[in-house]
């Protein structure tokens, strides 16, 4: 079969040797179908989302009165969305950001997008985010307020706009970018 | 192939047993198959098959799925739930898994409460199947592995239709039972940059 040939050119014994290429073929065909049968062709993934659960107070580190963070308060609405930055109870900026859905595919497998509503987040945040340095740890954070009749599948559609811009944070030695978000549900 | 030119021997059956030739044909002392194979002095009915193409496809089939493989397999999911996709996702981690479609609510499978007595009631509410298993799960983590901190992390499986009611309620009751790091799993779409 495969063979690899070296004219000698005299009378010695000649230099041609042959592999035997059945066994490599049949380690690539057994390696194929391995593969086949262990292949995963449906990828699913994730979207992080925080309770703000406090945990215990450390009784060894005093405590000491802290000025509240900047938070972003997203509002679904009807017709828009409300960005409105609070710091504590106070209002520091609000904008309405009207909803404008790219709708991709139809019937069950639409997907709802808001691309504008990201737009407008990353420059709220370029005006307003709190935590931009790559050492910090520290997420912005974001409370989604939304009506207890919203479909599941539009939460995940404000959720991907909300976590659509990035920043580089240092995790050890190397640097990931990462959003620059992390969200809570509003609850009464 | 050349034609076949018998050697003469002086022992008449001598040609019946020989030493095996490393050649193919060569060993074989019948005139008829000789010629047969050799083509009667034409063209040989016998093709050699180019096995360089045929290894090159089998090695590049072999190099995508090992590119596309994934060693920590396929996580299932509830087959009543349809995922909704999006963009910016990070990737899936071993955590208990909450699936939640439009009838009932289940923790790795077992059921865990009704989506339907959620949204008669009409607001949000603790729901004790879901907090009990979940509680449970988080214990016996702590007693297999006594040294490490809790993670406190939950997969949803939530389908797209459901109402945001009833995932707030799921929500809060997994914080309730010491799941604070709650992740929704969607599909994943390309990004679109």
């Amino acid at each position: 079969m495969g063979g690899v040939d070296v004219d000698t050119g005299g009378k010695k014994r000649s230099t041609n040797s042959e592999i035997n290429m059945v066994p490599f073929i049949d380690l690539l065909f057994v390696t194929v179908a391995f593969l086949l049968i262990t292949a995963v062709w449906v990828t699913n993934s994730r979207i992080n989302a925080d309770a703000q659960v406090p945990g215990p107070p450390n009784p060894n580190i005093e405590l000491t009165p802290q000025t509240p963070e900047k938070v972003l308060n997203l509002h679904i609405g009807e017709s828009d969305f409300g960005l409105v930055w609070k710091q504590g109870a106070t209002v520091v900026s609000e904008v309405k950001v009207p909803k404008t859905p790219m709708e991709i595919g139809d019937g069950d497998g639409k997907i709802i997008r808001y691309p504008e509503l990201a737009k407008k987040i990353e420059e709220e945040w370029k005006q307003q985010g709190g935590h931009r340095d790559p050492s910090d740890k520290k997420l912005d954070q974001c409370i989604l307020h939304s009506d207890n009749r919203t479909q599941f599948k539009e939460i995940v559609a404000v959720l991907d706009a909300l976590y659509s811009p990035k920043r580089e944070m240092k995790l050890g030695a190397e640097t990931k970018k990462i959003p620059v978000f992390n969200m809570t549900f509003s609850v009464r | 192939m050349d034609r076949y030119e018998p050697k003469r021997h002086h022992n008449p059956h001598a040609h019946v047993i020989h030493a095996p030739g490393a050649r193919l044909m060569h060993g074989v002392k019948l005139r008829y198959v000789w010629n047969k194979v050799s083509g009667h002095g034409h063209r040989s009915p016998n093709a050699s098959l180019n096995l360089v193409s045929f290894i090159d496809f089998l090695s590049v089939i072999v190099i995508f799925l090992l590119m596309s493989f994934s060693a920590s397999g396929e996580i299932a999911v509830d087959k009543n739930v349809k995922l909704p996709k999006a963009e910016n996702v990070d990737a899936i981690i071993d955590a208990p898994m909450v699936a939640v479609n439009g009838n009932q609510i289940l923790v790795d499978g077992v059921q865990a409460g009704s989506t339907r007595s959620i949204e008669e009631l009409g607001r949000l509410q603790k729901i004790d199947e879901l907090f009990a298993l979940l509680k449970n799960k988080r214990e016996l983590w702590k007693q297999v592995q006594p040294n490490k901190p809790f993670p406190g992390v939950c997969i949803l499986q939530v389908d797209q239709n459901v109402s945001a009611l009833v995932v707030k309620s799921v929500f809060q009751t997994a914080a309730f039972a010491g799941y604070p790091n709650v992740s929704f799993m969607v599909g994943k779409i390309p990004a679109s940059q």
